[in-house]
């Protein structure tokens, strides 16, 4: 039973890491993007792409804590 | 040039030791059987992080290894701190130049870039987090400490609660109750959806922004070290059994390599936590003192 | 497995521990780290708000200083060398047109002295030559009458020899000469 459960929560933030992963690309992705458009203006596309990411961040930092409760 | 490899080679001979005692320091490490298992998982994550046992006591607190460990952090940072700006030098040296810019990377890029023109209040604050967080990140990779203190829950909850504190409290200061007022009834949503974005609002704001910023913190750094002492205690197993288990020990050559990409992953890791935890923090307060922009 | 009632949410660390440690333990913070955190916490906080940031204002302002003065002094030091300048290169010219003037000036003095020895030169010339003529001269003409005395006595003695006796000298003289006046004219 507890091993089912430890494999179970494996599996849970395996999926809860799917959404932030393909988020944090986008972020990033189109930060690149924005970037190379605008070199003059790549300061401020890093802060806010750092700042996306952490956003994007905490739904897999969610699932990270459910992994340990579980 | 020369003083740029003498730094490079202090730099790799402390990094060899630190992958030297990450590699023997997975406990109960008899128990993994290098002939049948493919890789030596610790047979309780949670006591590599738990140090129970005190050192010594002063009076009823116990100064367990992870207390020492923060007060040890404390003492870098002030040390560093002190050396670096003893004397109002005109020109500093090295050591002086990169504390320097670490203070006005704090203080003018990340306070005032942030919050605007009046952030250099909140720059002790932010400066404080970052130079803690940042020593106690970088003690990861330090050999002989060899462990994030910010991966215990402890430090990265406190800045946490300081940071919510903070916000709200700059929130009420600057707007009165419309500040939670502006939060829960967002005049830019449509009327139908108005309350519901304002509940998410609400909870986001007050709950989940200091959770999710302690627990980033605190995770990355978990999964740090768990990652290091996993894969390169796993690769010394296996090299330390061959003897007895003949060309299996060369399952331990991946595992090692991916060890040594990791660690020095983690240097990046470690600067950017610091700085995201810095910069969030500097982001809640400037959305408390100028909300709905 | 999951023991999150009220008293462990809060007082966590201080609930007697599981023999077994859980991953639950990792997330509740221990209260002994926290109030190490706090102390921790509070002395860099306060290091670097009451020490570090007022240091590092008044070093940069040290700077800021120093660089104003260094800036201002170059400014002075610039004007100076300007002003350095431009005296030696007033010197300079003035120098150059001196240099002219004396190299001119010298030039005339050698010309006029060249046609002053020239002219000098010639004159003394022309009067050694009128001396030596005029001293030829007088030699001929004394020469001429000494030969011509030789010649009156010769002929006297001559005469006296011939005539055995004694001509007054007087007329014979007077012979002489008119002797020689017919022969110069016989001559011309």
């Amino acid at each position: 039973m507890e091993e089912i459960k430890g494999a179970l929560a494996l599996i849970g933030y395996g999926l809860a890491a799917i959404g932030p992963g393909v988020g944090i690309g986008i972020v990033v992705g189109n930060a690149i993007q924005a970037m190379a458009r605008q070199p003059e203006a790549a300061g401020m596309a890093r802060t806010t792409m750092f700042l996306g990411i952490a956003f994007t961040e905490a739904l897999a930092l969610i699932g990270f804590v459910l992994f340990f409760i579980a | 040039m020369k003083w740029r490899s003498r730094v490079l080679l202090l730099g790799l001979a402390v990094m060899a030791i630190a992958v030297a005692i990450y590699s023997t320091s997975i406990p109960e490490a008899h128990e993994c059987d290098t002939a049948k298992e493919i890789i030596c998982a610790p047979t309780n994550v949670v006591e590599l992080f738990e140090h129970k046992e005190a050192l010594f006591s002063m009076g009823p607190f116990d100064v367990t290894r992870t207390v020492f460990l923060i007060f040890l952090a404390t003492l870098i940072v002030v040390a560093a701190l002190y050396f670096a700006f003893r004397t109002p030098k005109i020109v500093p040296g090295k050591f002086g130049v990169v504390m320097e810019s670490m203070v006005s990377f704090v203080r003018d890029d990340v306070a005032k870039g942030t919050i605007g023109p009046d952030g250099g209040r909140y720059a002790p604050y932010l400066l404080a987090v970052f130079l803690l967080v940042l020593v106690g990140n970088l003690f990861e990779l330090l050999p002989l400490i060899n462990f994030p203190i910010t991966s215990r829950m402890a430090i990265p909850a406190m800045l946490a609660v300081f940071t919510w504190v903070i916000f709200v409290f700059v929130g009420f200061a600057k707007n009165g109750f419309a500040y939670v007022w502006g939060i829960i009834w967002p005049k830019s949503v449509p009327l139908g959806l108005r309350w519901l974005v304002g509940l998410i609002e609400f909870v986001s704001t007050f709950l989940l922004r200091p959770i999710t910023l302690a627990v980033r913190l605190f995770a990355n750094l978990v999964a740090g070290h768990l990652m290091l002492t996993l894969l390169l205690a796993s690769g010394w197993l296996f090299f330390s059994s061959a003897g007895e288990i003949g060309a299996r020990a060369l399952i331990g050559v991946p595992w090692f390599a991916f060890g040594l990409l990791i660690f020095a992953f983690e240097f990046v890791v470690i600067v950017l936590q610091a700085y995201i935890f810095t910069l969030l923090s500097a982001v809640y307060i400037q959305t408390s003192v100028h909300p709905e922009h | 497995m999951l023991q999150l009632t009220a008293p462990m949410m809060f007082l966590g660390p201080f609930v007697e521990e599981p023999s077994e440690p859980e991953g639950i333990d990792l997330l509740l913070p221990a209260s002994s780290e926290l109030i190490a955190g706090l102390l921790a916490f509070g002395i860099i906080f306060l290091f670097v708000w009451k020490w570090v940031l007022p240091m590092v204002d008044k070093r940069l302002e040290a700077r800021q200083q120093a660089i104003t003065g260094q800036l201002t002094a170059a400014e002075t030091t610039k004007h100076e060398a300007e002003s350095l300048l431009a005296d030696y290169k007033q010197q300079l010219a003035k120098a150059r047109e001196e240099a002219n003037r004396i190299v001119e000036e010298a030039r005339r003095a050698a010309e006029a002295l060249r046609t002053d020895v020239v002219g000098k030169a010639g004159s003394e010339a022309e009067s050694i030559v009128r001396k030596a003529h005029e001293e030829v001269a007088a030699e001929r003409q004394r020469a001429a009458g000494a030969i011509r005395d030789e010649v009156a006595s010769l002929s006297l003695d001559l005469a006296r020899r011939v005539v055995g006796s004694s001509v007054d000298a007087k007329a014979q003289k007077k012979l002489v000469d008119q002797y020689i006046a017919e022969l110069e004219e016989l001559k011309a």
